[in-house]
């Protein structure tokens, strides 16, 4: 077992004992605290456009089919057969207006509900042996979504989606809504890593300080002209709600200029201008710092950058949505999503599609370095000695607690939470002290559901 | 791969440029020229793959080269696709192949400092016409072993290819290949690899 006082305890003071990032008992807590509790991305309306069309997902162990029904409602239900437990979907995507199960031939409308049952009469007694009406394969405890995004929570007492993202929706409008029809997404590109979930989770976070080192490579093959070490300092890095993440700052101009300096075009800028508030538009225009990475506790990560894509010194803006899907405590399935402007020229998504490819995914120049120091971290960390080791994980603090770098003031950052230029690792702690809250808080049974009786909860008119 | 209307390349999102010409009759006997040709291509490739002789490898590209492999998606038979619509893992040209080639070159590609120990199995190979003689459609199997550091386990990828080969002055060139990697989700650490 762990020393959970003392582990929780330290990550709180900025202290990391490196064995959590390979740790089993720790990641059975995780599972149990920190999945069976937060919302978790499951997918984006636009993978499922039209009635029938599904996507299945997965939360750690749970498998989730999130289908669109004939009402165009959205729906996350337990891909487990009511009757011996059997997925009833096995496929990753399509559309069907039924799920059937192959072991009995029990079948679902995509609505969730039980709409065939063979031999009811014959085998239960009818209705009175089994209660098929108002069956139904089991919801996800909780479904929310903003901006599209589709987001499942186990706890049926997660407080609502909106409340968990708080603040961060004024970030996230940058990577989801540059129009008023939002984004679509793409993919995912899904690979399994030998790292710990939540590296990448942090990275992503705040992470301002690696860009430089890890990615070297990429700036001297002229793809990507800004993660110099010194414009990396210059940005800023926010928290707000329940997510965070990092910014570089532009060159002198304003709104429309800076957003031509990484590569939108002007009917572009005129959506995103009737979209934003004037402080999200601030930020950017009169502030001058462009979003760039960026995390929401606990696996859900955003990038935004603007690299060379063709043989010129254009460059092409792109947006990827991806989550750190925990198989263990040394193993992550990355889903990489691309995601572009619904209404953008149909060009402009070639483009930014072509410059996702070559920074982030299972092939992205960006990504591959990154990989490989996390690999190389969750290997090192299984070990005794990594027990001993307490990871300064502190930049930005002095050791009496003052903050090296202060926090913006309201006219030099129009955003929402707290801002502050220079390198530092607030946003990574912010992140574990989230993640501390979870593991410390053991999580109520859940109330079981009991398939064809009256001890089960059947629900009204469904 | 035979007889769909249209290639992969065609629907995939950056393949408009690509080469289309399409296998055309029964395989080629394996005695053929042709086929001796074109498995003796891949046999050396292969060797500048494992090698990681990335630069010679680019120079046996042609300038229009399509270089695809598509994200697959498991489907329910009869679907009717099982690659994830408008999602590739690779989808390239010459100059996106050739930053990922010069970035190996950088002294910063940490993801191969140290290098993997690759090797790249091919099998399965055979051979097609065309419609032009100076064109061949090249059926291949690949598993590529890849090896990092002394600790960690090794990963495999397998795949099938399907190449198209152009005759040019110095000879012949990869002009079209497309990989249908054989995993929805790939057990391996990043595709820092040629296929």
């Amino acid at each position: 077992m762990i020393d959970q006082a003392g582990v929780l305890g330290s990550v709180r003071r900025g202290m990391i004992p490196a064995h959590i990032y390979n740790d089993e008992h720790v990641f059975a807590l995780e599972k149990e605290r920190v999945f069976g509790r937060a919302w978790m991305f499951v997918a984006h309306e636009s993978e499922i456009p039209s009635a029938g069309d599904y996507v299945v997902r997965r939360v750690l162990d749970d498998s989730f089919i999130v289908v669109r029904d004939e009402k165009g409602e959205i729906h996350a239900h337990f891909n487990m057969c009511l009757h011996r437990g059997m997925q009833v979907c096995r496929a990753e995507m399509g559309n069907a207006s039924h799920f059937r199960c192959p072991y009995h031939g029990w079948s679902y409308r995509n609505d969730g509900r039980i709409v065939g049952l063979p031999f009811h009469q014959d085998a239960y007694g009818g209705e009175a042996g089994f209660k098929r009406k108002s069956q139904r394969l089991l919801r996800a405890p909780r479904i929310g979504s903003h901006n599209g995004m589709i987001f499942v929570s186990l706890d049926d007492e997660a407080p609502s989606l909106r409340d968990h993202l708080g603040d961060f929706v004024f970030y996230l409008d940058y990577y989801t809504r540059q129009s008023p029809s939002g984004i679509e997404m793409r993919g995912p590109q899904r690979w399994r890593v030998k790292a710990n979930w939540k590296i990448g989770a942090e990275n992503f976070a705040g992470d301002m300080y690696h860009t430089p080192q890890t990615h070297t490579s990429v700036v001297e093959i002229g793809l990507f002209r800004e993660p110099k070490a010194e414009k990396r300092r210059d940005g800023a890095t926010y928290w707000a709600g329940n997510g965070g993440g990092t910014t570089y700052k532009l060159p002198p101009g304003g709104l429309d200029e800076r957003l031509r300096y990484v590569g939108y075009p002007d009917e572009m800028i005129a959506r995103m201008k009737g979209e934003w508030s004037r402080e999200q538009c601030d930020v950017i225009g009169r502030d001058g710092f462009m979003i760039s990475a960026a995390s929401v506790f606990p696996n859900l990560s955003f990038v935004h950058n603007w690299p060379r894509v063709e043989d010129s010194d254009d460059v092409v803006p792109f947006i990827s949505v991806r989550q750190w899907q925990p198989i263990s405590e040394n193993e992550t399935e990355i889903l990489s999503w691309f995601a572009v402007d619904a209404e953008a020229p149909e060009e402009f998504k070639r483009l930014s599609y072509k410059a996702y490819l070559m920074c982030f995914g299972s092939t992205g120049m960006f990504e591959q370095d990154d990989v490989e120091n996390w690999v190389s971290l969750t290997n090192t960390a299984a070990g005794s000695m990594a027990r001993r080791l307490m990871l300064n994980s502190r930049m930005g603090l002095l050791e009496d607690g003052t903050e090296v770098s202060p926090a913006l003031p309201p006219e030099r950052f129009s955003g929402p939470g707290i801002a502050r230029t220079g390198y530092s690792e607030h946003n990574q702690r912010e992140l574990l002290r989230r993640w501390a809250d979870h593991m410390e808080r053991p999580l109520p049974k859940a109330a079981g559901v009991e398939v064809g009786t009256n001890g089960q909860q059947a629900e009204a008119g469904q | 791969m035979t007889g769909e209307q249209s290639t992969h390349s065609e629907r995939s999102v950056l393949g408009g440029h690509a080469p289309r010409e399409q296998r055309s009759g029964a395989t080629l006997p394996f005695g053929d020229e042709r086929h001796l040709l074109a498995h003796q291509w891949l046999v050396d490739e292969a060797y500048l793959l494992d090698e990681q002789a990335y630069t010679r490898w680019l120079e046996l590209l042609t300038d229009d080269i399509h270089y695809l492999m598509p994200v697959r998606v498991t489907t329910a038979l009869g679907t009717g696709f099982d690659t994830a619509p408008g999602a590739a893992h690779f989808d390239e040209n010459k100059y996106s192949l050739s930053r990922r080639v010069a970035r190996f070159l950088t002294e910063h590609a940490w993801t191969e400092d140290p290098p993997s120990r690759l090797r790249h199995h091919i099998t399965n190979v055979r051979t097609f016409a065309t419609d032009d003689d100076d064109h061949l459609v090249v059926d291949s199997g690949v598993l590529l072993f890849r090896s990092r550091g002394d600790v960690r386990e090794p990963s495999l990828v397998s795949a099938g290819r399907e190449d198209l080969l152009r005759r040019e002055a110095g000879g012949w060139r990869l002009a079209r290949r497309t990989i249908l990697v054989d995993e929805s989700v790939i057990r391996m650490q990043n595709l820092a690899i040629f296929l």
